[in-house]
C-alpha cells in the first residue's frame, strides 16, 4: 500500500465514527430521493382517478421531509468531517516540520510548505466525505437505472442506448482546454515578474520619475492575457452546452418512448412522471465521477503531505551538559549536500572560554560548520560534543538555553519588537531584553520607533543592518554558555562592528564564542582562527601567525571593507 | 460595501451591450425551460393521453429542438460572461500593478513583494468568483423566468401554488446571505492567517530551531488551525439553513402540488399541465435553486472580501517627466537648515543641515551604517521632503528638478535589450555611439559586449549584482544631467572598477557628483567629504577631516588598519585586510571647493535613516 493511501486511511480512522454516519445518512438520503418518484408517481395517479389517497399522500410528505433533513445532516457532517480530518492532518504536518530540523525542511520552499499545510490539508481532509459520498453516488444512479427498468424495460434500453453517445460527447472537450490555461498562465507569470523587476527598483523609478512608464511596460502582456482569458471562457462555454443538451435530451427520449407506451396502456401517467425522475437521477453518473475526482484529488493532496510527513525527525536526548565553559569538539565531521562533501572529516576544538573564528573562502561550508556545531542539522558522519556530551543526546530544552545562534539573515517573531528579541525557550526580563539590545547596538534605532520597545513589527520595516542588530540581540539574551556567530555582523559598518564586539566581550555571558567572519578584522579580533578549506580546518591557529600565509590572505581579497 | 456596489455598478453600466447581449442568449435558455414543461404537457393532453401518439411526439420533438437551441443559448452566454469577467480582471490587474507601483515609488524602503500574490491570487480569484455570480444568477433568474412563465401558461393556480414557496425559500436564503457571509469571511481570514503562520514559521525554521522555539511556533500555527477549524464548523452549520432554503423553495412545491391536486383538477388543471408542473419544479426550479444558494453566498464573499482588498485606494499615477538638463544656475546644490525625521516621537536623522557644493564638486558622504547618508542623498534627489529648511538642485526646489539622477545600492535593470537599459533616463532619443560610450566611460563596455551589444536582450537574473550597477552607471552616464548621485551605487564593483566609474563621472565636464561611500577609498578621490557620525555633521577635505575629526579618522583607521595593530609590521605589501586599492590621495584638482566649515547639527539618528537601502550596507 502505498504511504499516501495509508495516511487517508490513518485519516478515516481518526474520523472514523463521524464517516461511518455519513455514509448512513447518505445511503438514506439516497433511499428516500429514490422512493420518492414513485410514490409520487402513485399518489398522482390516484388522484387523477379522483380518489383519496391520504396514506400516500403522508408517504411522499415523509420522504419529502427525510430528504431535507438527511440532506441538512449530511451538510453538517461532511463539513465538520471536512474540518476534523484536516485540522489532525494540519496538526501532524505541523509537528513535523518543526521537528525535522531546518535543513530537511529545506527541501520545501516556505510557499510549498504554507501551500501544504493549507490548501494541500483541506484537499486531503475532504477524502472522509468523498469516500463517503462516492458510495451514495452510485447508490442513486444505479438505484434510478433499476427503478426504471422495474417500470418499463423499454425505457432502461432507450436510457442505456442513449448513455454512451453522451459519455463520448462529454469527453471532447477536457482537452482543448488545458493548452489554453497555460497560455494563460504564462501570459499572468510574464506581468508578475516584470512587477517583481520593477519593485526591485522602486528607488530608480522614484527618483527618474518614470512610474507611469513602468506600469505601461509591466501591463504590456495584458491584451495577450486577456485574449488567452476570452478563448478559455468560450471553450468552457462550448462544453457546458454540450453538457447542457445531453440530460435533457436523454429524457425527453425517455419520455417520448414512454409516451408511446402511455397511449398503448403499457403505462400510467404518474409512471412516466417517475420514469422521467428516474431518467435524470440515472444521469447522476456524472456526479460519480466528479467524487471519483474528487477523491482521486485528496489522494493526490495527501500525496504531497505524504512527502512532508517523510522526513526524519532530528531527536533529541535527556541529558544536561555537566558544569562547563562551553567547550566546543567536532570530531571527524562529514556533511554532505547535494551529494558533494560540504565538510570532510572535519575535526575542531573550541576550547571552553575562548573566541574561534572560521575563516574560508564562499562555499568553503563555514555555515555548513556553524549549523553543525549548534545541531540545526546532524552531521552525516562524525560526532559533535558540548562540554565532553554528544549534542543529539543533550536534551532540547537544555541544548538551545545552552547554545545561542545568531545569523546574517536573521528571521523574527513575536509580535513587538521586544517579543522578538525575547522569543526562545524561556522569556527573558524586559531588563535583559534591553541590555541585549545595547550590547547589539540596537537600542538607538528602537528608541527612534513610534512605541520603542513595544512597537509592533509590521508598522516597523526594518532594514538588513537592522534586522541583523535584533538577531544578535535575541542571541544575547538568551545564550548560556557557546554562543555561534554566522556572520551576524556582515550588514553592519566597521566602527558597529567594533562596538559590538566590545560590547560582546563584556556584557554578553556566554563564555566560547564560534563567529564565522568574513572581514579580515572580525578574524584578528578572536583568539584563535579555524581556516577553513576543503572541507577541513587547514589551520587553526591566531591571525596575526596566519597573516604571514598568501594563501590566508587570499581568502580576504575581494571582501568588501565596510 | 456601498462603495463597491457603487463601483460594480459603474462598471455593469459602461458594459449595457454585454448585459443586452447575456440577457438575449439567456432568453433562449429560459425559452428551452419554458418548452420543457409546456410541450410535456400538451404532448400528454393532446396526445398520448387522447390516444393520438404522433401528435405528442410532435410536442416531444419540439422540446428537444428547443434544447438544442438553448444549449446554444447557454454556450454563447459564456461569451457575455468572459465580457464582464475579462474586464474586470484586466480592471483588477491595471489596478494592482499601478497601485504596487505608486506604493514602492512613495515609499521604496517598503517595496512590498505581496503584491504579486494580489496579482497572481486574488485577481483570479475574483475573476473566478465574478464569472461564478454571473454564471449562477443569470442561470437562476431566466430558468425561473422560463418556469414560472410555463406554470402560468398551464394554469394561474398553478403559479399560485408554487410561487409562495420559491419566494419564501429565496427570502430564508436572502436572510442568512449577510451572516453566512461572515462565517465565510472568518474563515478566509483564518486561512489566510494559517497560510501566514506556516509561511513565516517555515521561512524562518533554522530560527525557531536554533531559539528552541518550537512550542512558542506550534502554538500559534496551531491557533490559526483551531480558528480555522472553528470556523470551518460555523459555515456547515449555516450550510444546513441553505438545505432548508431549498426544501423551502424546491421540495415543497411538489408536496404541495399534490395536496392541492383534486382542487386543481376541479378547477380546470388538466392531468399533463399537473405533470408540467411537478416537471418545472424538480427539473428546472430545485436544480437552478440548489447552484444558487450553493454557489451564490460563497463566491459571493469571497469576491466582496477580494475585492475590498484589491480595490483600496488606486489613483493614476503620474505621467513621466522628462529631464531637463543643460541650464545651470548658482549652486548645484545648496541646503538651507534643512531637519528631517521619520515622522510619529522618531529623533531627526538630519538636524539644521547647510550644505553648499558649487557647479563640478565631487562629495563623498561617509558615516557609520543607519546614520541616514541614504537619507541625505533622498533629500537631495527630492524623494523625501525635508521637515523644514529648504533643498535647492541648481537653484529649483529639490521636489521639483529633474537635473539629476539617482543610482542606488539595489540597480534597476529589466527585462528588454541593453539599449531599452541604457536610454532608461533619457527623455530624448539617444544615438547609439552615445549610448556605447557612456558604457564604456564606466566600465560597462565590456559587459555590453559580452551580452551582445546594445540590441542583445537582458535577462536580469542572469546578471551579477555587479554587472547590474554597471548597466546603471552607465545609463546614468548617458543621461546628460548636471547632478548624480550615486548612493552605494558602485557597492558590488570591485575597488578598481569603482575607482573607474567614480573618476569617470567627477570628470564630466560641469558635472557635480555626490557619493554615498561604500569604500574609504571613495572619500580619498572626493574633492570633499561630509561625515555624518549622527551627532553632528563635518563636511571639509580628506586631510582637514584626518586632522579634526575623531569619527573620520576611525572610520579611515577602520578601514584601513582592520588587522587592528597585529599585523606582522611591513612584512607584507598591505596592512592585514585592508582594501588592497590605494586610495588616490586629495583629488582637488584645482576646481573651487567650499572652504571648510563644519556642518552644524546632524542628530543622532540609528538605523531610521537608512531605511532607504533593501537590504542594509
Amino acid at each position: 500500500m502505498r504511504t499516501e493511501d495509508r495516511l487517508l486511511l490513518a485519516a478515516l480512522r481518526h474520523s472514523a465514527r463521524r464517516t461511518v454516519f455519513l455514509c448512513l445518512t447518505s445511503a438514506a438520503g439516497s433511499a428516500a430521493a429514490l422512493l420518492l418518484p414513485t410514490a409520487l408517481g402513485h399518489t398522482l395517479d390516484l388522484l387523477l382517478r379522483h380518489r383519496a389517497a391520504p396514506h400516500l399522500m403522508l408517504l411522499c410528505a415523509a420522504l419529502v421531509g427525510a430528504s431535507v433533513a438527511l440532506d441538512a445532516a449530511q451538510t453538517l457532517l461532511s463539513g465538520t468531517t471536512d474540518a476534523k480530518t484536516t485540522a489532525w492532518l494540519r496538526d501532524r504536518l505541523l509537528h513535523r516540520i518543526l521537528g525535522v530540523g531546518p535543513y530537511a525542511a529545506a527541501r520545501f520552499t516556505p510557499g510549498d510548505l504554507a501551500a501544504r499545510c493549507t490548501g494541500n490539508a483541506a484537499t486531503a481532509g475532504t477524502a472522509a466525505t468523498a469516500t463517503a459520498s462516492l458510495v451514495t453516488t452510485l447508490i442513486t444512479p444505479v438505484g434510478a437505472l433499476v427503478a426504471l427498468t422495474l417500470i418499463d424495460p423499454w425505457l432502461a434500453a432507450v436510457f442505456l442506448a442513449g448513455g454512451p453517445v453522451l459519455v463520448l460527447l462529454l469527453r471532447t472537450f477536457a482537452r482543448a482546454s488545458s493548452d489554453c490555461v497555460s497560455r494563460y498562465q504564462r501570459a499572468q507569470a510574464a506581468i508578475a515578474s516584470r512587477l517583481v523587476e520593477a519593485l526591485g527598483g522602486a528607488r530608480t523609478i522614484a527618483a527618474a520619475g518614470t512610474a507611469g512608464r513602468e506600469a505601461a511596460r509591466v501591463l504590456e502582456p495584458l491584451p495577450e492575457l486577456s485574449r488567452e482569458g476570452h478563448r478559455m471562457w468560450r471553450i468552457q462555454g462550448r462544453a457546458t452546452a454540450q453538457a447542457a443538451v445531453l440530460v435533457p435530451l436523454l429524457q425527453t427520449a425517455v419520455l417520448a418512448v414512454g409516451g408511446i407506451r402511455l397511449a398503448t396502456g403499457h403505462l400510467s401517467v404518474g409512471e412516466l412522471l417517475a420514469a422521467a425522475r428516474y431518467a435524470a437521477l440515472a444521469t447522476g453518473v456524472g456526479a460519480f465521477v466528479s467524487r471519483l475526482a474528487a477523491l482521486v484529488n485528496a489522494r493526490a493532496a495527501a500525496a504531497r503531505a505524504t512527502e512532508v510527513l517523510a522526513l526524519p525527525t532530528m531527536l533529541y536526548g535527556d541529558r544536561k551538559p555537566p558544569f562547563g565553559e562551553g567547550q566546543l569538539e567536532l570530531r571527524g565531521v562529514t556533511v554532505v549536500r547535494g551529494g558533494q562533501p560540504v565538510l570532510e572529516g572535519l575535526d575542531l576544538r573550541v576550547p571552553g572560554g575562548s573566541t574561534v573564528a572560521v575563516v574560508g573562502r564562499s562555499g568553503a561550508g563555514k555555515s555548513v560548520l556553524a549549523a553543525v556545531a549548534g545541531r540545526l542539522t546532524d552531521p552525516d558522519a562524525g560526532e559533535v560534543l558540548l562540554d565532553g556530551v554528544p549534542v543529539p543526546l543533550i536534551d532540547r530544552a537544555e541544548l538551545r538555553r545552552e547554545v545561542g545562534h545568531a545569523f546574517e539573515r536573521p528571521v523574527l517573531f513575536g509580535t513587538t519588537i521586544e517579543d522578538a528579541i525575547a522569543y526562545g525557550v524561556d522569556a527573558p526580563t524586559p531588563q535583559r531584553c534591553r541590555a541585549a539590545a545595547r550590547a547589539a547596538r540596537a537600542d538607538g534605532f528602537v528608541s527612534l520607533l513610534p512605541d520603542a520597545y513595544r512597537t509592533e513589527r509590521a508598522r516597523a520595516p526594518l532594514s538588513g543592518g537592522e534586522t541583523q542588530r535584533l538577531g544578535l540581540a535575541r542571541a544575547f539574551a538568551h545564550c548560556g554558555r557557546l554562543l555561534i556567530l554566522d556572520d551576524a555582523t556582515s550588514s553592519l559598518d566597521s566602527v558597529t562592528e567594533l562596538q559590538i564586539s566590545q560590547a560582546l566581550a563584556h556584557d554578553v555571558p556566554a563564555r566560547t564564542r564560534l563567529l564565522i567572519a568574513h572581514r579580515a578584522s572580525t578574524a584578528a579580533r578572536a583568539d584563535l582562527v579555524a581556516w577553513l578549506e576543503g572541507g577541513r580546518v587547514r589551520a587553526l591557529a591566531p591571525h596575526h601567525e596566519l597573516w604571514r600565509l598568501a594563501d590566508y590572505r587570499a581568502v580576504f581579497e575581494g571582501v568588501a571593507d565596510a | 460595501m456601498p462603495e463597491l456596489a457603487a463601483h460594480g455598478l459603474r462598471f455593469l453600466r459602461r458594459r449595457w451591450r454585454v448585459l443586452v447581449a447575456l440577457t438575449g442568449w439567456s432568453l433562449l435558455e429560459a425559452g428551452q425551460t419554458f418548452l420543457g414543461g409546456y410541450a410535456l404537457a400538451r404532448a400528454l393532453d393532446t396526445g398520448f393521453l387522447a390516444h393520438r401518439t404522433a401528435v405528442g411526439l410532435y410536442w416531444l420533438a419540439a422540446a428537444a429542438v428547443g434544447i438544442g437551441v438553448g444549449a446554444v443559448g447557454t454556450g454563447r452566454s459564456f461569451l457575455g460572461v468572459a465580457g464582464l469577467a475579462e474586464p474586470l480582471r484586466d480592471a483588477l490587474v491595471t489596478r494592482v500593478v499601478t497601485g504596487g507601483l505608486r506604493d514602492a515609488v512613495a515609499e521604496p524602503h517598503r517595496a512590498d513583494t505581496a503584491v504579486v500574490s494580489r496579482l497572481t491570487q486574488q485577481v483570479e480569484i475574483a475573476r473566478d468568483s465574478f464569472a461564478g455570480l454571473v454564471v449562477v444568477a443569470r442561470s437562476f433568474v431566466f430558468t425561473a423566468l422560463g418556469a414560472l412563465v410555463g406554470l402560468l401558461s398551464l394554469s394561474g393556480a398553478l403559479l399560485l401554488v408554487v410561487a409562495p414557496p420559491l419566494v419564501l425559500g429565496l427570502a430564508v436564503f436572502a436572510l442568512a446571505l449577510r451572516p453566512m457571509a461572515r462565517a465565510q469571511r472568518a474563515f478566509l481570514t483564518a486561512d489566510e492567517a494559517l497560510a501566514e503562520a506556516v509561511g513565516q514559521t517555515a521561512a524562518g525554521l533554522r530560527d525557531v530551531v536554533a531559539c528552541g522555539a518550537e512550542e512558542h511556533a506550534a502554538r500559534w500555527i496551531r491557533s490559526g488551525v483551531d480558528a480555522e477549524y472553528t470556523a470551518a464548523r460555523v459555515l456547515a452549520r449555516w450550510g444546513m439553513v441553505r438545505v432548508a432554503a431549498l426544501g423551502l423553495g424546491g421540495r415543497l412545491p411538489v408536496l404541495l402540488l399534490l395536496v392541492t391536486a383534486p382542487w386543481l383538477l376541479d378547477h380546470g388543471v388538466t392531468a399533463g399541465a399537473l405533470v408540467g408542473a411537478m416537471t418545472y419544479v424538480t427539473q428546472s426550479l430545485l436544480p437552478a435553486l440548489q447552484s444558487l444558494v450553493q454557489g451564490f453566498g460563497g463566491a459571493g464573499t469571497r469576491l466582496t472580501v477580494v475585492l475590498r482588498a484589491l480595490v483600496r485606494g488606486g489613483a493614476a499615477l503620474e505621467a513621466p517627466e522628462a529631464h531637463a538638463g543643460g541650464e545651470v544656475a548658482g549652486a548645484a546644490v545648496e541646503l538651507r537648515q534643512v531637519s528631517f525625521g521619520y515622522g510619529g516621537t522618531a529623533r531627526l536623522v538630519v538636524h539644521d543641515l547647510d550644505l553648499v557644493l558649487p557647479v563640478g564638486t565631487h562629495l563623498a558622504v561617509v558615516g557609520p551604517s543607519g546614520i541616514g547618508k541614504s537619507t541625505l542623498a533622498n533629500l537631495i534627489s527630492g524623494l523625501l521632503r525635508p521637515d523644514s529648511g529648504e533643498v535647492l538642485v541648481n537653484g529649483e526646489p529639490a521636489g521639483r528638478s529633474r537635473s539629476r539622477v539617482l543610482i542606488p545600492q539595489e540597480a534597476y535593470v529589466f527585462s528588454g535589450t541593453v539599449r531599452d537599459n541604457l536610454r532608461y533616463l533619457c527623455a530624448d532619443p539617444v544615438p547609439d555611439e552615445a549610448l556605447r560610450r557612456a558604457a564604456e566611460a564606466v566600465g560597462a563596455g565590456r559587459l555590453v559586449r559580452r551580452l551582445g551589444g546594445l540590441d542583445a536582450a537582458v535577462d536580469p537574473t542572469a546578471l551579477s549584482a555587479g554587472e547590474r550597477q554597471l548597466l546603471a552607471l552607465g545609463r546614468a552616464y548617458a543621461c546628460p544631467v548636471p547632478l548624480v548621485l550615486l548612493d552605494e551605487a558602485t557597492c558590488h564593483l570591485d575597488p578598481a572598477a569603482e575607482a573607474r566609474a567614480e573618476r569617470a563621472f567627477a570628470a564630466r565636464p560641469g558635472g557635480t557628483l555626490v557619493v554615498v561611500a561604500h569604500r574609504i577609498s571613495s572619500a580619498r578621490r572626493a574633492d570633499l567629504v561630509l561625515v555624518m557620525d549622527g551627532a553632528r555633521a563635518m563636511c571639509g577635505r580628506h586631510a582637514e577631516l584626518l586632522a579634526d575629526c575623531g569619527l573620520y579618522r576611525d572610520l579611515v583607521g577602520q578601514w584601513d588598519a582592520v588587522g587592528s595593530g597585529s599585523q606582522p609590521a611591513g612584512a607584507l605589501g598591505y596592512p592585514d585586510g585592508v582594501n588592497p586599492v590605494a586610495g588616490t590621495g586629495l583629488a582637488v584638482d584645482g576646481r573651487h571647493v567650499v572652504p571648510h566649515r563644519a556642518v552644524t547639527q546632524v542628530q543622532p539618528a540609528g538605523d531610521l535613516g537608512h531605511r532607504g537601502t533593501l537590504g542594509g550596507e
